[in-house]
């Protein structure tokens, strides 16, 4: 499956895993992660990781990496799998992590990694206290699955004993946790009478996705500092001391992403219709301008082709056809279409344009961004070309999951993406290491 | 496709340096963008043109706000607003500088709501197409309620309750009509527009020049000819876009571009077979120099500014 498909259905399909009393693992998609896992695990992992993948896919990542063999693996690669599968453990809602590590029971699923990752989710948890107290039998399963039965109440019993550090429980426990003072007493509630009325912590202990701004009234100036900024411009406000705040929050969106080693060509809408009116004058358009000035910064090439006027003057028709033909005689690895979708200059030339692309031996990917005012704009009538891949914006919080999807699309955008993952992987990663510190000078 | 223009209104409307441009569609409506001479001196009617007050049903009052320039009324503008009955007028006249005029023959346009119109929250519309006729046959006949068959007879075609009500078309459909005025795009310098809807002549707008035609677009485009064009939509193609017979890029230009070719000599044929014939012309109202008239033919009516021998501002549709 390509990189696009599989990550569209990570961010849409977000049916639950289900665990039936007696019965078998419910999975619906358990074939396409397997596949996925098989062809590619520690970009299969990392996707996991993605912006806007729901928690149930997530979970997801995590049930496969955790049940699937490692064998054949690097030591780097089996490193990231790791990580990514411990940070899942900490960003997932404690109990779709619990319905998971329950799911590898079903499915008898032991490795080595498995049993380190249910350990440090059962005995290191940030939550790990209350989340014993109110799912006692569920995770004392998940325990003695990890250490095996004997195993497991071996240690117990060594623990209930007094034992903190014997070479027993260093070569069947210990070893598996990064912050073994705490087990003990852990090992202890495991094993001893819930206390009745307990109830399990919901949130997750780790943010995988910020925090996104959602203005009760969306604005033309509430989306995002670089829009905001240009809006004034747009207006007419004072040059110089925007352009010092543009430059500003450019460099720091720029920052979070890898730079692009390709050329994307971008047709980009600057019709009238682009422009707006009213109190929604400019919000359109200076999104879409932002997106171009990011894209600007991180690929080493950008060809740009305004269609109708230009992002300063936008102004006439929307001609998206002549548009992307252009755009191709660049040579570009891809090419990205923006428009608020009102294609009104011959109107279907850019579905059969498309439709033609592969019979006149174009592969150049050409995708579709939807500049919209909010998320919940009504679209029906602004697809003018269903073929294509599409996908919506309308506030800079939305490049975060935007570019990810686009570079997916193109064979160069394959190292981006990845380098892009790891990047995120290692911030959260570093977040991780502060909570299972803090968990560990916390006093017992 | 200029002499086509000339010939749909022949005699008293001189469209002379006026130039159609290339055409655009959304849905069923298609709007070709008309350029020409502006005509300065005019006030805008968004900016310029106030509703002053309402003074009884059917009694509308109208003052020119701007500071200089005489205002031309666009025909069979409307005012819309909450809790309030709204108006449209019947016919266009001219309003100096600073004067106010009352419209006594106005008529409401939502039976059975009570209030009046006040000089606040002011947006207006322009009647919708398959109403123009009958409003215009109106003008001079007092009577407040004189439309609201004409507007049931319209709500019961667009399968809406039979009620003199105009706000279930125009406020309730507003989300997918207002989307006109972005589906269609103003192009720069514009002062006019032909209007189809579904391939058939529906309009010819002129205005006297690019700043009173946008402040009359979204009204146009949106109500006066975009209610015909909703109710016309056509389905998206089923089997999705067919592809061009297109080897290469070059190749696909060609088709791209022969295709073009071919979609405007359809919309050319679409004005050509417009009927076309002698039209009868009456003086309704003068300015100084400009002469308002109303025109009516089989195939069209409406009303027109002159100047001399030159047309200012133009609004006719097709009967």
């Amino acid at each position: 499956m390509d990189t696009p498909t599989l990550l569209a259905h990570l961010e849409t399909h977000d049916t639950a895993l289900t665990l039936p009393r007696g019965g078998t693992l419910c999975w619906d998609d358990a074939d396409l992660h397997r596949a996925a896992h098989a062809a590619d695990p520690e970009g299969y992992a990392l996707l996991g990781l993605a912006p806007g993948v729901r928690p149930w896919q997530r979970a997801r990542v995590l049930m496969q990496v955790l049940a699937a063999s490692q064998a054949g693996l690097d030591d780097a690669t089996r490193a990231v799998l790791a990580r990514v599968a411990h940070v899942l453990t900490l960003a997932l809602p404690p109990a779709h992590v619990i319905t998971v590590l329950l799911g590898l029971r079903r499915l008898r699923a032991n490795h080595k990694h498995t049993t380190r990752t249910v350990l440090r989710f059962v005995l290191e948890h940030p939550d790990a206290d209350a989340l014993i107290a109110a799912r006692r039998p569920a995770l004392l399963d998940c325990f003695e699955h990890a250490l095996g039965k004997a195993s497991a109440r071996g240690c117990a019993r060594r623990i209930a004993d007094g034992d903190t550090a014997s070479d027993y429980l260093r070569r069947r426990l210990l070893r598996f946790l990064t912050a073994p003072a705490a087990a003990p007493a852990r090992v202890r509630a495991l094993y001893a009478p819930a206390p009745p009325g307990a109830t399990a912590p919901r949130e997750p202990a780790l943010a995988v996705d910020a925090l996104r701004e959602r203005p009760a009234t969306v604005t033309a100036t509430n989306r995002g500092d670089i829009a905001a900024t240009l809006v004034h411009l747009y207006r007419g406000g004072p040059a110089e001391e925007l352009y010092v705040a543009l430059g500003r929050y450019l460099d720091a969106a720029a920052l979070a992403y890898p730079r692009f080693e390709g050329t994307v060509a971008l047709v980009l809408d600057a019709s009238a219709s682009m422009r707006g009116y009213g109190e929604r004058e400019w919000a359109v358009l200076s999104q879409a301008a932002a997106l171009r000035m990011l894209l600007g910064e991180i690929c080493d090439r950008l060809e740009v082709v305004e269609v109708g006027g230009d992002e300063r003057a936008p102004r006439g028709a929307t001609d998206l056809a002549t548009g992307v033909l252009d755009a191709l005689a660049a040579g570009p690895d891809l090419v990205a279409v923006v428009s608020d979708g009102y294609e009104n200059l011959f109107p279907g030339d850019l579905a059969r344009v498309v439709a033609t692309l592969p019979r006149a031996g174009v592969t150049t990917p050409v995708v579709f961004c939807h500049a919209m005012f909010t998320g919940s704009d009504d679209l029906r009538l602004r697809r003018p070309a269903p073929a294509l891949p599409q996908r919506g914006f309308w506030h800079q919080d939305d490049f975060a999951e935007l570019l990810p999807w686009m570079f997916g699309h193109c064979a160069a955008g394959a190292p981006w993406l990845r380098s892009a993952l790891h990047t995120r992987l290692d911030a959260l990663d570093r977040r991780a290491a502060e909570l299972t510190a803090e968990f560990a000078a916390a006093p017992r | 496709m200029e002499t086509a223009l000339d010939t749909l209104v022949p005699g008293p409307l001189s469209l002379a340096g006026h130039r159609l441009g290339t055409p655009q569609q959304a849905g069923a409506l298609t709007m070709v963008p008309i350029s020409g001479p502006a005509h300065p001196g005019f006030a805008p009617p968004r900016t310029g043109l106030k509703l002053s007050r309402v003074v009884g049903y059917g009694q509308v009052e109208l003052s020119n706000a701007a500071g200089s320039g005489v205002a031309i009324v666009p025909l069979h503008i409307g005012y819309i607003q909450d809790a309030a009955q709204n108006h449209a007028l019947c016919r266009s006249a001219f309003l100096a500088p600073g004067q106010r005029l009352l419209f006594e023959d106005a008529c409401c346009v939502q039976a059975g709501q009570g209030g009046y119109l006040t000089e606040r929250d002011q947006w207006f519309f322009v009647l919708p197409a398959e109403l123009r006729d009958a409003a215009l046959r109106l003008r001079g006949v007092h009577g407040y309620s004189k439309l609201w068959a004409d507007i049931a007879d319209l709500n019961v075609r667009y399968g809406l309750a039979r009620r003199g009500h105009l706000e279930q078309i125009l406020s309730r459909k507003r989300p997918v009509l207002t989307q006109f005025q972005s589906r269609l795009e103003l192009q720069p310098g514009q002062v006019g527009a032909l209007f189809f809807v579904a391939g058939r002549f529906a309009g010819l707008e002129i205005a006297p020049d690019p700043v009173y035609f946008a402040e009359m677009w979204t009204a146009l485009v949106c109500f006066a000819y975009g209610v015909a064009a909703w109710h016309a939509e056509p389905d998206p193609p089923a089997d999705g876009a067919a592809p061009y017979d297109a080897r290469s890029l070059p190749e696909l230009r060609g088709a791209l571009e022969r295709d073009r070719s071919a979609r405007l000599a359809e919309v050319a044929g679409w004005l050509a077979e417009a009927p076309a014939g002698p039209v009868d012309l009456q003086e309704e109202d003068r300015y100084v120099d400009l002469r308002l008239s109303t025109v009516t033919a089989p195939h069209l009516a409406g009303q027109i500014v002159t100047d001399g021998d030159r047309t200012v501002y133009a609004s006719l549709f097709a009967r």
